[in-house]
């Protein structure tokens, strides 16, 4: 039941290292990162998508529980909130170490634009904090009550335990009920950011929404599904079983939506054969081809393993094929931003005077002596010091995960 | 007002000039480089590529292209930057954050971010202790917005402000002062008797990346001679 205790220390000591080296980036600027000019967003953003996916995943299975009646997985509501609200203030945190003035963050609420989605995604990814912080606060309410711990709820004091029990579940089921489209939402805009820009061929469709949600519902219940395993454990497995074939089939199942819409996004990339849709392509499945290899061999392999019952009756392997999945994702993550930076985007020339295969090239932004000043492309390898902030969310994620399920009961009895 | 810009490629020799002076009147710290002239197709400047069994070269100098429908300002979650009442599409230095999504969204790859502070980045590149260079004032707009400043904050965006602290004072920028084809024109393109809205007008006058729909204010005289 308390296994994840043993996650404490290292989750204190990413954090610990992260906020040392982003200190160290906060002194010295972003030129201690792999990024530059033509390749202005790299890690730190591929992090941010990954974390807002499994955010989302997390409310959808807690919210559909209350909205479909899906009363096998009543057990694990409070993990699944849990792992939303986790996810999101990790997904939230990322953004910080990417901002050049981070001092200056609230110009964000004094003067908002609200002609970029990145103000909308500010809008719900701060409401979908509030909705998770929610969702968990009520379903341990009636506990603390009981226990006369917890905190916010000095308000509870003069009522009895029925009423603070009646409260809870009506509330519960009201913030479900919001919670799922706006998990749906924080989505379909974390996708707007990069679907609205024509100057970017790799993410200029319309199935970069649809497909972010397909993703966020596989990578999301497989977070909830390994935390639910860590606490349940090995000896309790048999008791939750049904739960556990649920959540592997809804993994299983929108990994192959995920698939379907990859697949759309690639013919369609393909069959019209524009030069820039091809160099695309061609970096897609030359340049970046062993890291689009992992994006799409890792899940394939988990959808198909997950699809099989074999594998949802063992602990075991639902808790590989999870990591497994995570690392795939992860990787789609990351190819999110090596296609879109090094296409062609400038092969700027005048209509008649086109020229094959070039690109425009940009000034870096950083002066080496022997070293180019301008590039067309910019090979972009994360620096050790960038993986090292990186580890801020999954630091931040892993704490809260351990001190709420160390401290408060996230399995509730079968009643 | 809408303050535009004409580039006769006929006239371009490619001998960046405009880059130089670019460079230096608007203090752009080391790799830094607001305005660019390279010869599309070949791998280096000023080397002519080989079409059709003939030699062929021209030149293109890029700047910001300062749209009319800019996605980098509608991009910019703070608002920092804004087209002028001159149709000037400027950067406040005091107020971006530094997420760089406009950089993303420009399809020009006109801007630049501030990596690193300006005048370490200087001493890291050798330049003699105390060295500075270019326009050595701050400039702000009517409502007091920090437009340009010798001195860059770290960990801001910047690019070409049609040198706003110049334009301001009824000066055209530098690079088409400092131009020694003369092939850089600049003025009111809502003016009709204006010599770049003369030039739209009357020649062949096309823009980058037309089909984006950005509407630039930059045009270019395509070469209408050989191209050897």
């Amino acid at each position: 039941m308390r296994k994840l205790n043993a996650a404490f220390v290292p989750g204190l000591v990413l954090l610990l290292v992260s906020l040392l080296t982003w200190g160290y980036q906060l002194k010295s600027g972003l030129i201690v990162t792999g990024m530059r000019n033509p390749f202005s967003w790299g890690l730190y953003i591929a992090t941010f998508a990954f974390f807002v996916g499994i955010a989302a995943g997390g409310l959808i299975v807690s919210s559909s529980v209350y909205l479909f009646n899906l009363e096998q997985l009543k057990p694990f509501t409070r993990i699944a909130s849990l792992s939303a609200f986790a996810s999101i203030m990790a997904a939230a945190v990322i953004i910080l170490p990417d901002l050049g003035r981070v001092d200056r963050i609230y110009n964000l609420l004094l003067h908002p634009n609200f002609r970029s989605p990145l103000i909308w995604d500010v809008i719900v990814v701060s409401a979908y904090t509030v909705l998770t912080f929610l969702s968990v606060y009520l379903q341990l309410l009636p506990d603390w009550k009981k226990e006369g711990r917890g905190f916010l709820n000095g308000w509870t004091r003069k009522l009895t335990q029925e009423e603070v029990e009646s409260i809870a579940a009506r509330w519960s089921r009201r913030v479900a009920v919001v919670g799922l489209p706006v998990a749906i939402l924080i989505h379909t805009i974390t996708a707007l950011i990069f679907a609205t820009q024509a100057s970017r061929g790799w993410w200029y469709t319309a199935v970069l929404p649809p497909d972010f949600i397909a993703v966020a519902v596989a990578s999301g219940t497989a977070l909830v599904l390994v935390i639910a395993l860590l606490i349940t454990g090995k000896e309790e497995f048999g008791r939750y079983a049904g739960a556990f074939d649920t959540l592997a089939r809804i993994t299983a199942g929108a990994l192959a939506v995920h698939f379907f819409f990859v697949a759309m996004d690639l013919l369609i990339h393909w069959w019209w054969g524009g030069p820039e849709a091809l160099a695309v392509l061609s970096l897609v499945f030359n340049r970046y081809a062993p890291l689009y290899l992992v994006e799409i061999v890792l899940p394939a392999f988990v959808m198909i393993y997950f699809f099989t019952g074999k594998a949802r009756r063992s602990p075991g392997n639902l808790l590989w094929g999870c990591f497994l999945l995570f690392t795939g994702v992860f990787a789609h993550r990351l190819m999110l931003m090596f296609p879109a930076f090094n296409q062609y985007p400038l092969s700027l020339s005048l209509p008649g005077m086109e020229v094959e295969s070039w690109h425009y090239p940009v000034a870096i932004g950083g002066f080496k002596a022997g070293a180019p000043v301008f590039a067309g492309s910019w090979p972009y390898v994360p620096t050790l010091l960038e993986v090292a902030v990186d580890l801020l969310p999954f630091g931040l994620a892993l704490l809260i995960i351990t001190l709420m399920v160390g401290s408060y009961n996230f399995l509730p009895e079968k009643r | 007002m809408k303050l535009g810009m004409v580039i006769d490629l006929d006239r371009c020799i490619g001998c960046r000039t405009c880059v130089v002076a670019c460079k230096g009147h608007n203090s752009q710290p080391p790799g830094t480089w607001w305005n660019r002239v390279f010869t599309p197709g070949s791998k280096e400047h000023q080397i002519p590529l080989a079409k059709d069994g003939e030699a062929q070269m021209y030149f293109l100098p890029v700047s910001c292209q300062m749209c009319e429908n800019a996605p980098c300002e509608k991009v910019c979650p703070v608002g920092a930057t804004y087209t002028d009442e001159q149709g000037r599409v400027l950067v406040d230095y005091e107020r971006c954050i530094g997420c760089r999504y406009c950089m993303v969204a420009c399809p020009y790859g006109v801007r630049q971010f501030n990596w690193e502070d300006a005048r370490k980045a200087k001493e890291k590149a050798g330049y003699m202790p105390g060295y500075d260079y270019g326009y050595p004032f701050e400039h702000r707009d009517k409502r007091g917005r920090l437009v340009y400043t010798p001195d860059r904050p770290k960990g801001v965006v910047e690019k070409c402000t049609f040198c706003v602290q110049y334009t301001d004072q009824g000066d055209p920028p530098i690079c088409v002062q400092a131009c020694p084809a003369r092939a850089r024109f600049f003025g009111d393109l809502d003016d009709p008797r204006s010599e770049v809205s003369r030039l739209v007008r009357q020649r062949q006058a096309l823009r980058l990346k037309e089909e984006l729909g950005t509407k630039p204010k930059v045009f270019y005289l395509p070469p209408t001679g050989p191209r050897k």
